[in-house]
């Protein structure tokens, strides 16, 4: 500025000089004139006035002439501007040039940034699904739930008047308890009068015994009295018949004593009356005895009867005894098993309490769930709408990028230099890969929202679209796509050529490089049992696609890993891709309630299986 | 850390990055050794190579092929041979819940990939100056992410 104000300086000495100079010569020019004038003054009058119209126009002019002198140094001022201004163009011109490069440096990164958005983007969209499933899920989880509160509800109230039942039949057990215990003691009672009885019952028996004793030691003794009477009466027989001879004798010798002897017969008559009357007696205690003997049995009979009666009523009593005590026990487990009923009932109402709560809980979180389950759904819309916005917004920046890559590299070509082109290049590169993530990203997130519309489809017809959109690839690779076994499926169509298209240029890409890729394409119906799958229900019909290449294959260990989002097994200067292709094949199987699986060695080829429900 | 060369181990399947970041080692006034992988199970081969001689340092990309920066880290802390090499994390993207779990992890240190050459470039140095020290340990977590 210093510099600057010192040029203004001198640049208005020199218009000073100037003005001076002029100012000099029109002073001379007014002399002349008042000359010129002096002498007009007497011959016009008209050109006096002239003159003074003159000296006006004359101050004019040197008015202008100062305004020009002052413009003059205002030029010079503003051209000295303009150099300095042209000197902080050309900074500014070489600031831009390097803006622009940090520029391009930005953009690759924020090509990185939106890949990443666009993961984002996918996991999201993913994990929405997931939580609508685990929504659904919870949805029906909680129906269930109040299924079975119901059903607990159901089982506490029948369990309340199981309950009362039980409480009712302990009290009937409490009676019948009592009454068994009255039972008892009157069993008891009875088997003391028994005991008493029998008691008695063996006195008497003793008594009876001890009459038998004396009955027989009677009966032995009128038998010996008997034999005694029968001996007397033998000897009163003899000495009758003795008597009968000696009468006889005296008979002969004593006729004179005839009246002595008639006596004498008389006495032999009454002998004989009294001995007949001594028979007769004898033969009634004979039977006697007999009938004695008799009853003399009758008795040891029945004391025997009376003893083995006496022996089972002790059994008896015994028995009652031991049941009774059964009883008493029995009473007293009831009285426990009463009270652990009615323990438990109180359980049961607690229970039944604790239930209610744990249904209210429910019902609450139901509620809950539902709410999440509306915000989740609007969240998704929102989702939806920033992969609207992708697919347009993000796509436009880039395709500057691109444009711009291209004018510099087409007009700037000459000035650039190896290292420029080359740096260039890979800008494009950057560029192209974010075009390619932004639109698999996009084809993922659509998946769930495109129309899922199942159709029995011919899967030859779609291999052979496939194969004429692949037409170069395949003439490229030498490659045979065989598709002869197929079946038609039912299945969404514009998913499942996506997904045929992926695995079979999958398979293209990844061919070994001196070998022609060959790949096979094989459909059937089969039942889940038939096929080596423990995720498919043995008798559920399967439809079976499977793809098979003799291509470069992977390790076995990342047979699962192929089909997550942004998983590659090479870097992308080897086989380009974003590592999205599986995933949506993976997706779109899985819209079909089916199962996808992959299996392969490294440079032993791979094979695809997919396993749809068929009905 | 007295040493006549600095070893460093990159694994980063970006090409472009890789090469940034060669730029960086070469424009630095110590004098440096670079061995670069370009996934993690290269990488895990690699230090699992007996002749191999362990680095000073490695910094390691999160987005790689076949195995990625976290199995990677993992490994390398439950190796008894590995856990003491410094881990610098090296991403282009930076969410918090990602660099917290890398601290938890054992990592050294985070860095989010600058997208300008010269912060690049700054950001490596830097990172390497830190890491001069012998037996260095973890860092409080409000150091765990350099930024320049």
């Amino acid at each position: 500025m210093a510099r600057t104000k010192k040029m203004e300086e001198s640049d208005l000495e020199v218009v000073r000089k100037e003005l001076a100079v002029q100012l000099a010569a029109n002073e001379k020019l007014v002399a002349e004139l008042l000359l010129a004038r002096k002498e007009l003054v007497f011959q016009k009058e008209e050109k006096g006035k002239r003159a003074a119209e003159l000296g006006i126009a004359n101050i004019e002019l040197a008015f202008q002439d100062e305004e020009k002198g002052k413009r003059a140094a205002e030029l010079g001022i503003a051209n000295i501007e303009l150099a300095f201004q042209d000197e902080e163009k050309g900074k500014r011109a070489a600031e831009l040039g390097i803006a622009n490069i940090e520029l391009a440096f930005q953009d690759k990164e924020k090509g990185k940034r939106a890949a990443e958005l666009g993961i984002a983007n996918k996991e999201l969209a993913f994990q929405d699904g997931e939580k609508e499933k685990r929504a659904a899920e919870l949805g029906i989880a909680n129906k269930e739930l109040i299924f079975q509160n119901d059903e607990k509800e159901k089982r506490a109230a029948e369990l309340g008047v199981a309950n009362k039942e039980l409480i009712f039949q302990n009290a009937e057990k409490e009676k019948r308890a009592a009454e068994l215990i009255i039972a008892n003691e009157e069993l008891a009672f009875q088997n003391d009068e028994k005991e008493k009885r029998a008691a008695e019952l063996g006195i008497a028996n003793k008594e009876l015994v001890f009459q038998n004793d004396e009955k027989e030691k009677r009966a032995a003794e009128l038998i010996i009295a008997n034999e005694e009477l029968v001996f007397q009466n033998n000897e009163k027989e003899k000495r009758a018949a003795e008597l009968i001879i000696a009468n006889k004798e005296l008979a002969f010798e004593n006729e004179d004593k005839e009246k002595r002897v008639t006596e004498k017969e008389k006495r032999a008559a009454e002998l004989i009356i009294a001995n007949k009357e001594l028979a007769f007696q004898n033969e009634e205690k004979e039977k006697r005895a007999a009938e004695l003997g008799i009853a003399n049995n009758e008795l040891a009979f029945q004391n025997e009867e009376k003893e083995k009666r006496a022996a089972e009523l002790i059994i008896a009593n015994k028995e009652l005894a031991f049941q009774n005590e059964e009883k008493e026990k029995r009473a007293a487990e009831l009285i426990i098993a009463n009270k652990e009923l009615a323990f438990q009932n109180d359980e049961k109402e607690k229970r039944a309490a604790e239930l209610i709560i744990a249904n209210k809980e429910l019902a609450f979180q139901n509620e809950e769930k539902e709410k999440r389950a509306a915000e989740l759904i609007i969240a998704n819309k929102e989702l939806l709408a920033f992969t609207y916005i992708s697919s347009h917004d993000l796509q436009e920046p880039l395709r500057k990028i691109q444009t711009f890559v291209t004018v510099i590299l087409e007009n700037e070509n000459k000035n650039l230099s190896e290292n420029g082109k080359y740096n260039f290049q890979r800008m494009q590169l950057a560029a192209g890969r974010m075009q390619q993530l932004i639109e698999d990203l996009l084809a993922f997130s659509r998946i769930n929202t495109t129309e899922h519309e199942f159709e029995k489809t011919d899967l030859g017809t779609i291999i052979e679209e496939i194969k004429i959109e692949l037409k170069e690839t395949i003439q490229e690779k030498q490659a045979t796509v065989e598709a002869t076994e197929l079946c038609p499926a039912n299945i969404i169509a514009f998913q499942f050529r996506q997904l045929l298209y992926n695995l079979i240029s999958n398979a293209l890409k990844f061919s070994q490089p001196d070998i022609p890729s060959h790949i096979i394409i094989k459909s059937g119906i089969y039942k889940g049992s038939q096929l080596n799958n423990p995720k498919l229900s043995p008798e559920k019909n399967y439809c079976h696609i499977t793809v098979t290449d003799n291509g470069i294959g992977f390790e076995p260990h990342f047979s699962e890993r192929i089909f997550g989002v942004f998983q590659k097994l090479h870097s992308k200067e080897v086989y380009a891709g974003t590592g999205i292709g599986l995933a949506i094949v993976k997706k779109m199987v899985e819209n079909h309630n089916g199962i996808i699986t992959a299996a392969s060695e490294l440079s032993k080829g791979a094979t695809f299986d997919i396993y749809i429900p068929s009905n | 850390m007295n040493l006549k060369q600095l070893k460093v181990l990159l694994a980063d399947d970006d090409l472009d990055d890789c090469i940034f970041f060669k730029e960086a080692l070469t424009e630095l006034q110590l004098s440096t050794h670079l061995t670069a992988v370009h996934d993690g199970e290269q990488l895990m081969q690699l230090l699992a190579n007996e002749t191999f001689k362990l680095p000073h340092v490695l910094f390691l990309d999160i987005n790689m092929p076949r195995k990625n920066g976290f199995e990677c880290l993992a490994e390398i802390k439950l190796s008894e041979k590995l856990q003491q090499l410094p881990v610098i994390m090296f991403s282009t993207s930076f969410e918090q819940e990602v660099v917290n779990l890398l601290y938890k992890n054992g990592a050294q240190y985070f860095i989010r990939k600058p997208s300008e050459i010269s912060q690049f470039k700054k950001i490596i140095h830097h990172t390497l100056a830190l890491i001069a020290p012998e037996n260095i340990s973890q860092p409080a977590r409000e150091n765990f992410v350099i930024t320049v």
